[in-house]
């Protein structure tokens, strides 16, 4: 019998490859576009309870003083606390866009472990002062490496003497969860303060992140540090990192619900296609089916016979699918990388591939099955000749 | 002698079935990539058919934007005092010192996003006459803490009804005007400079507008500018300023569309091709007829081609239709250049109409060329004997 529902789909080679390959395209582009939205999920899922985050309650666009990080550091419960800057360097134009901040470096690394990097060049960034690190991605998009300087134009802090920042590149570092990037570049904040006061600039913070004691109770420290400042000069909001990440997420606004809207119209537009090449099919084999009717066949194992191709085709399709997925991934996630910097392929999304894979060859060899199990032999034969 | 159109569109009517799947099929993908460009057009034209070429933007040099420029107050009053390029009237110079920051605000269905603030000097209404109409109340008082905001905010974000009270940093601004405007302006919150500078605790505005003097040269006094030592900056005509803010989430959405055109495009075109070998299969012994009845091969390709093509334009226009319905719908997504959000409308252009009708035309060649070069090779007797 399986010989049979073969014999049926190499007879059209052809038509049976364009099918099992639009499903495969069908089933990439679904596994890509849920791929995108989980991700971001999963940063809010992996960041940390225990690390928290002070911004100005206006928005990321304005900066707090400097001094807040020692009243912040003598609230109970607080044991580290970094300054974060969103540096807006430019380097050489501004399409060559990646995010750039200025850190405590002496905290970064106990604050996120996370961030992978080895004792040498923790070393070595500590004790360079324009020394910077930068993420795997980064340093393979424009290969730079351990040593290499990096000229930045300041476009948001221009350099006092008018020319371009230089860092050193002092180590690579890659990424162990979802709510960090390896797409990003780090430097000291020493170098940072240093060179705009030398210009007569005073600089802000972007965002504070300190870690509290085990066990503290997280709801009073947030509630004593928006207290501190309240009045202020700049009023500040404390969140938990995941909450952090999903304000970055909703600031995303529709898009990622408009990626759900397309992930549905190209799963229906590849049940169109799929059930109609199923019909034809069917229509082809009336004949086949009314012989086999006509030797004694039951009416179950017409109804086997081409759901069965329908089930192989899309099965065939759906594991070229998932496989491409896994194949393409690297290049897929540079691509997108602009706008979403970590790129994961939950297992979740391959198991949903297979389960939309298994209900397709159903619902496209339901109809021509049916049909085919109903046909009086007599018919079946008539018709076909 | 070429085979009658009504042979190629009696053939589609008779297979109904298998037709309208295939058009349906062939529309959805049609009506997806024609969805993203609409989105595209939409967010693009906001921008850039609304910038003026007769208004010039001053920024810090070096700067990419308004959120990374900022002069001091004495550099700004200075560029505009000196340049004999700016329009004068008896109320003073025609030029505005505006601040821009985005403060976060929550949406009405959940999430907050950073909506832009923007603070301007009186000249701005000068400047834009009737470019900024207030639909409902009426302007802030300059230096009062008074905001008014865009019309496309309200609705989508909390406390933007005229009356509401919307809190920065530690000051309270009452919100006493809805205003329009056909460009991205509409998205944002308005107050005084002044104000604006106060309360985010900022040392000057980050950037200048003026109006020019007619016949100005915008780009000999860009480079006159760049070079300046008592206040240089970096100047463009609101036109080239506002396209260069769109480069980015207007490339990421052509990107995309261009994407899944290719992707979807190339599962569609399967469709077409499983449709005509099909059709072309069973009618294996018309083919025959028609040879024998004297067609030439390249009329049977000819023929052949147009069906597919019919088909495709078929699909092309349910794609259309498909899609229409979104025309004018509401969105909203962060610009990646300014980092605030921007409200927007899909819009389906004639370019939308006309890109997604030629991608059903490609679809249409790529899907037809080879069923028909295997119909039109077929020998006369071959065809007829089969059955």
């Amino acid at each position: 019998m399986f010989k049979l529902v073969w014999q049926n789909l190499i007879a059209h080679p052809i038509r049976s490859v364009l099918t099992a390959a639009s499903v495969c395209i069908a089933i990439l582009l679904l596994c890509l576009l849920r791929s995108i939205v989980t991700t971001l999920d999963a940063g809010i899922q992996a960041s940390s309870a225990a690390r928290l985050i002070v911004m100005s309650s206006v928005s990321l666009f304005v900066d707090m003083p400097i001094s807040y990080q020692q009243r912040i550091a003598t609230v109970e419960g607080v044991t580290t606390i970094g300054k974060w800057q969103w540096f807006g360097g430019v380097y050489q134009d501004p399409s060559n866009f990646f995010a750039q901040f200025a850190v405590d470096p002496e905290h970064m690394f106990d604050m996120y472990p996370e961030c992978e990097l080895d004792q040498a060049s923790r070393e070595r960034f500590l004790a360079t002062r324009n020394g910077c690190i930068i993420g795997k991605q980064l340093a393979d998009k424009f290969k730079w490496k351990a040593g290499d300087k990096i000229p930045l134009t300041g476009a948001l802090f221009p350099h006092p003497d008018g020319g371009a920042w230089d860092f050193e590149v002092c180590g690579v570092y890659t990424s162990k969860a979802a709510n960090f990037d390896d797409r990003t570049m780090m430097f000291q904040w020493k170098y940072f303060e240093e060179t705009l006061r030398a210009g007569g600039q005073d600089p802000g913070v972007g965002v504070y992140i300190f870690r509290t004691a085990p066990g503290a109770n997280v709801e009073r420290i947030m509630s004593e540090v928006v207290a501190m400042f309240a009045n202020g000069p700049m009023s500040v909001r404390c969140a938990p990192e995941s909450e952090f990440q999903r304000m970055f997420i909703s600031m995303m606004g529709d898009i990622p619900m408009l990626l759900g809207w397309i992930g549905t119209a190209v799963f229906v537009a590849l049940l169109l296609g799929c059930v109609n090449t199923m019909l034809m099919a069917g229509r082809e084999q009336i004949h086949d089916v009314g012989i086999f009717k006509a030797l004694g066949f039951s009416n179950a194992a017409a109804f086997r016979i081409l759901i069965a191709q329908s089930m192989i085709l899309c099965t065939l399709g759906g594991i070229a699918g998932i496989g491409l997925t896994l194949a393409l991934k690297p290049m897929i996630a540079t691509a997108i990388a602009a706008m979403f910097p970590v790129f994961l392929v939950e297992t979740s999304t391959l198991v949903l591939a297979v389960v939309l894979t298994i209900f397709l060859g159903v619902a496209a060899g339901m109809i021509p099955a049916w049909r085919a199990s109903r046909l009086k032999p007599v018919d079946a034969l008539r018709a076909g000749a | 002698m070429l085979i009658p159109l009504n042979y190629t569109l009696r053939s589609l009517f008779v297979r109904k079935a298998a037709t309208l799947l295939s058009v349906f099929g062939i529309g959805v993908t049609v009506a997806i990539f024609a969805g993203v460009l609409a989105l595209q057009q939409g967010f693009t034209t906001m921008f850039t058919g609304h910038g003026r070429t007769d208004v010039a933007v001053f920024l810090r040099p070096g700067a990419t934007g308004e959120t990374d420029s900022q002069f001091s107050r004495e550099r700004g009053m200075k560029l505009i005092k000196s340049l004999s390029a700016i329009e004068q009237t008896p109320n003073g110079p025609l030029a505005s010192m505006e601040t821009y920051s985005g403060v976060l605000r929550k949406r009405v269905d959940g999430g907050e996003v950073n909506v832009a603030f923007r603070g301007v000097q009186p000249a701005t209404f000068a400047i834009r006459g009737d470019e900024i109409r207030i639909l409902e109340g009426r302007k802030f008082d300059p230096g009062a803490d008074e905001v008014i905001v865009g019309r496309r905010l309200v609705g989508r974000m909390q406390d933007c009804a005229v009356g509401d009270v919307v809190v920065i940093n530690t000051t309270p601004f009452r919100v006493v005007g809805i205003f329009d405007s056909d460009g991205p302006f509409v998205s944002e919150i308005w107050t005084d400079t002044e104000r604006a500078l106060a309360v985010l605790d900022s040392y000057g505005p980050n950037r200048v507008i003026a109006r020019l003097v007619p016949g100005t040269d915008v780009k000999a006094l860009g480079e006159l500018l760049e070079k300046d030592k008592e206040a240089p900056a970096k100047v463009m005509t609101e036109r080239d300023f506002l396209e260069s803010q769109t480069k980015m989430l207007g490339g990421i959405l052509l990107g995309l569309g261009m994407a899944l055109a290719v992707i979807m495009g190339v599962g569609a075109a399967f469709t077409a091709i499983n449709t005509m070998l099909s059709a072309i299969a069973s009618r294996t012994n018309e083919i025959g007829i028609l040879l024998a009845t004297g067609f030439r091969p390249i009329p049977i390709f000819i023929a052949f081609m147009l069906e597919t093509l019919l088909l495709c334009v078929l699909g092309g226009v349910a794609g259309c239709l498909l899609v229409l319905p979104i025309n004018g719908i509401e969105t909203g997504t962060m610009n990646g250049q300014t980092f605030t959000e921007v409200a927007f409308a899909f819009r389906v252009t004639p370019i939308v109409i006309g890109a997604a009708i030629f991608f059903s035309v490609l679809l249409g060649m790529v899907g037809g060329l080879w069923p028909a070069l295997r119909a039109c090779r077929m020998t006369p007797t071959e065809a007829l004997r089969r059955t």
